[in-house]
């Protein structure tokens, strides 16, 4: 019989905080072994312990890392959620659940396999069988699919680092597992895994660590936090890597980590501290952005560099804390009252998390203002494969910031907020150097920083302030191409979309729909941009959200005649894309524009 | 005639500010001279000095002094924050924070009991007046139980001590002070500049414009009756600065403010401790019973690690750090790749 090999979806349904996240990243770390392309999602509740927990494992052959439309493997862990999760799968579907659980199931057109994995865990250890039996069906799983055992002990012991006795209890259950299979069943689906040759290169990575790293990297001397979901593992990420990468030759941080008492407070200290000379940063998600406004627009007007990374979750409001969305961009696009525009770096895979991680601080201190990286939920708490993160190759960029009276005695006609060099970036110094002291304020200005209402000065200062921001449309990182011969549709997509573009381009091609990509990287948006949309004949904007937030900056600011061939498609519903849901969207929107 | 020289031999020119904006005769303005005062005969040099500040009357007053400091005019209730961050970036500058009661017992009271908590190093001073100035009147959180707005509402809400929140929170040195007790005050900011740690300075600055009290009702109504009634509002009357004021000892005395209502103070005993902290509470407590205020040194505690010493952070201020300090090495980067390859 022929097997199909490689692509299909597991589903795991367990109860937050029994453990069974290990055993899933076990799964996942085994085939990444094996060389196979693999990703894995969890959808996750606002609770520590006892909520339902699905994790989704993708095998795919074309390198997929949307959630299947199908699952293929369910596993059935949780009670509060065993009837549902039973009807959920289609005819076919290969049923693995704990029979110690005493729960019915009744599913004669599935392949059904109970497994008494409490009693099989409480051979191995009667005290930790709860978290053991999690491990029963990862040996299962490895049974049917035809996992390497060796590679499988190897994601084991990455699991659980240099604790010997843990690997061993573990290697032990997988074990018992794959036996207990062998002795009691025979495989009746048509699954299976092959072992590939594996990248050399390739590793699993989360985008909040990949952040963290690269802010690492780009010289954060000043991180302040407060802690909020999807968000808190940037900075905890941070504080990890601290004592490994940041401590000079006695053994003392050269980055002050703070703890605030709320978001208003963390960006009020990123402000001090970028305000004073340093690279400072916070890490947040909507809930914050809200709370943080004010001192968004201090700095934009004030022109203060600090970076905020917001890990995008769902909103409005508390919305839903676990679940992802691009709902945030245009609140940061705007962020704050008054007139303002703001630099959002958008990364759309892990290395780019490196990426933008160490350049955000760059671009802050270059155009003295303040830098959002924007993420989600999605790129940021799940694993994501990665081949290198490249070291910065530039020396970092502090920006026209004057340290020594000889710099300054070079500046003719020096003054805080005077654009000397027509770019519209001022020069600035810093408090304690006793050079061109000022004020700063968040109250009108003129030109040498002196508190001003006149309507002339005020004109003329948000005249400079724009041009200073439109001076990075070409400078961020520009928009990437894709198959841009096409030149009929084209598709405008963004952050962690990437995940899922190319499966959603292949569905289209099946239908005899070619289309070019055009990743946006970055806001204010590149001329590029506009190119490619007057390049086709008409384009798609995707996003994940409802209000089709990209859409509306793109209408704005591209010339009249180009708006009418933009066309939106926007949909959130708390979850990963699914490429079917979205390309069914798409063909929609083409049929409709084209009748 | 040779001109007066600090010990470092700068005059006192250099320590002054722009021209304030405030009604004349107000208080903060005192204040502002007694910072430059201060500041000058303490020798710091004015360059090492950020002035900071939230929203208000009292945070306008940075432009008014130490011309020759980099400062900061925040945002409302935020000096705290704005000052954590500029400290922990550079902890070799003197740090002197200018809030008001509106400031930080009401919209900032987090960040001012936080920054506390964290013992941040910094002089704190409120210019405490009880009204919202700059927006004409209205009470603030300091305010007593039955004092009268303009209008003629009651305030019904308990005023919120800050020595006495300062005290319960371990703040490191707490003091009150007046506005026109200029020698007291001068000693008390210069102790503050010299602590190590958060000097919170509470200084009862009454509003000459806005002053909540039924003689200053009065007064005001007095004006409205007198004068064109579409402009009462807008109507600044000139005064003199709050007259200055020596009390001795352990005595205490009733001092006529601008508009003719009193303000009681009393010197703290020279028995009191300082480093006595329920000695300080007593003292709040029962000034508070004789609606009488208590003004000096309530506590002062030199022995607690500041915010950025907490921290353990390089010697050298995180400022100063090279790009190698930085930013690690390409190879620890190569290092990190290659133990996530496995």
């Amino acid at each position: 019989m022929g097997y199909i090999v490689n692509d299909c979806v597991i589903n795991i349904a367990t109860a937050n905080g029994t453990g069974s996240q290990s055993a899933n990243l076990i799964i996942l770390q085994a085939l990444f072994e094996m060389g196979v392309d693999v990703s894995g999602k969890n959808f996750f509740p606002s609770n520590i312990s006892g909520l339902p927990t699905w994790y989704v494992i993708r095998v795919s052959e074309k390198g997929y890392q949307a959630p299947g439309d199908q699952v293929n493997f369910q596993i059935l862990m949780n009670k509060a959620t065993w009837e549902k999760d039973i009807q959920s799968v289609k005819p076919g579907t290969v049923i693995i659940y704990n029979s110690d659980v005493k729960m019915p199931v009744e599913r004669e057109d599935c392949i059904v396999y109970p497994v008494p994995m409490t009693k099989l865990a409480k051979k191995i250890h009667p005290k930790l069988a709860k978290m053991i039996a999690n491990i029963i069906y990862v040996g299962i799983l490895a049974e049917l699919l035809n996992f390497d055992s060796e590679k499988l002990e190897l994601a084991i012991s990455k699991q659980f680092l240099g604790k010997e006795k843990a690997i061993q209890l573990n290697v032990d259950a997988a074990n018992a597992g794959r036996e207990f299979f062998k002795e009691n069943f025979t495989k009746e689906d048509s699954y299976t895994i092959e072992k590939r040759e594996k990248d050399e290169d390739a590793f699993l990575v989360e985008g909040n660590e990949a952040v963290a790293l690269g802010a690492i990297y780009g010289g954060v001397n000043l991180l302040a936090w407060y802690p909020i979901t999807p968000s808190s593992s940037v900075a905890e990420s941070i504080i990890e890597w601290i004592p490994k990468l940041r401590l000079d030759e006695n053994g003392k941080s050269t980055c002050a980590v703070i703890q605030a008492e709320d978001e208003i407070a963390a960006v009020g200290m990123i402000v001090g501290g970028g305000w004073a000379g340093g690279r400072a940063m916070t890490a947040t998600s909507g809930p914050g952005i809200s709370l943080m406004s004010e001192f968004i627009g201090l700095s934009y007007f004030a022109e203060i560099p600090c970076v905020i990374w917001d890990v995008n979750r769902t909103g409005p409001s508390t919305g839903l804390p676990t679940r992802t969305q691009q709902g945030d961009l245009s609140m940061l696009y705007e962020a704050s009252h008054g007139d303002t525009q703001h630099i959002v770096l958008i990364p759309g895979t892990v290395e780019e998390c490196f990426e933008h991680g160490w350049k955000a601080f760059d671009i802050a201190e270059q155009y003295q203002t303040i830098v959002f990286g924007f993420s989600d939920l999605d790129l940021g708490m799940n694993k994501w494969k990665a081949t290198n993160f490249e070291y910065p190759p530039e020396k970092m960029n502090r920006g026209k910031v004057v340290i020594s009276q000889e710099q300054f005695d070079k500046i003719q006609n020096f003054g805080r907020y005077r654009d000397i060099d027509g770019d519209g970036i001022p020069y600035r110094t810093l408090p304690g150097s006793g050079l061109a002291p000022i004020l700063y304020r968040g109250t009108g200005h003129d030109e040498d920083g002196v508190y001003s209402e006149d309507p002339e000065v005020y004109n003329k200062m948000m005249a400079r302030l724009r041009r200073k921001i439109d001076g990075s449309r070409t400078k961020l990182p520009q928009p990437v191409f894709k198959n841009n011969d096409a030149k009929e549709i084209g598709i405008i997509y963004y952050g962690s979309m990437q995940n899922t573009i190319q499966e959603i381009d292949d569905i289209l091609e099946a239908t005899g729909i070619k289309i070019s990509q055009c990743r946006v990287r970055s806001l204010p948006l590149s001329p590029e941009v506009e190119n490619f949309v007057s390049e086709h004949d008409l384009t798609i904007v995707l996003e994940i959200n409802r209000d089709a937030q990209i859409y509306g900056i793109l209408r704005k600011e591209i010339p009249i005649t180009l708006v009418q061939k933009l066309h939106s498609v926007a949909y959130s519903d708390g979850l990963p894309p699914k490429a079917n849901v979205y390309a069914e969207k798409i063909l929609k929107k083409i049929n409709e524009v084209r009748e | 005639m040779s001109i007066k020289l600090n010990v470092i031999d700068l005059p006192k020119d250099d320590y002054k500010g722009g021209p304030s904006s405030l009604c004349p005769g107000c208080g903060h303005d005192q204040i502002s001279n007694v910072i430059i005062q201060a500041a000058w005969e303490n020798g710091i040099q004015p360059e090492k000095i950020a002035k900071m500040s939230g929203i208000g009357c009292s945070s306008k007053t940075p432009a008014y002094f130490l011309g020759k400091s980099h400062g900061f005019n925040t945002v409302h209730g935020r000096m705290p924050s704005v000052t954590t961050g500029a400290n922990l970036i550079n902890k070799d500058l003197t740090y002197i924070g200018v809030s008001g009661d509106g400031d930080s017992a009401s919209i900032g009271i987090g960040q001012f009991i936080h920054a506390i908590r964290r013992n941040l190093n910094m002089v704190y001073i409120i210019e405490n007046n009880g009204v919202y100035g700059l927006t004409k009147g209205q009470y603030s959180a300091t305010a007593e139980v039955g004092s009268k707005k303009k209008k003629g509402e009651i305030n019904m809400s308990q005023p919120i001590d800050l020595c006495a929140v300062a005290l319960n929170l371990g703040c490191t040195f707490v003091a009150r002070s007046f506005s026109g007790a200029k020698k007291q005050l001068k000693a008390l900011i210069k102790a503050g500049l010299s602590h190590k740690g958060m000097a919170v300075i509470d200084v009862i600055s009454p509003c000459v414009t806005f002053n909540n009290n039924d003689e200053s009702l009065r007064s005001f109504g007095y004006v409205r009756g007198n004068s064109n009634e579409l402009h009462v509002i807008d109507y600044i009357p000139q005064r003199e600065p709050v007259q200055e004021v020596e009390i001795p000892a352990g005595n205490y005395r009733d001092i006529t403010l601008h508009d003719g209502s009193t303000i009681r103070l009393e010197t703290i005993d020279d028995t009191h401790d300082p480093s006595d902290l329920v000695a300080a509470l007593a003292a709040l407590h029962r000034a508070e019973e004789g609606q009488k205020h208590v003004t000096g040194l309530l506590y002062f505690n030199p022995n607690v690690e500041t915010t950025e010493e907490q921290l353990n952070l390089s010697d050298t201020a995180l400022l100063n750090l090279k790009e190698n300090q930085l930013r690690p090495s390409k190879e620890s980067l190569i290092e990190i790749i290659k133990n996530k390859r496995g």
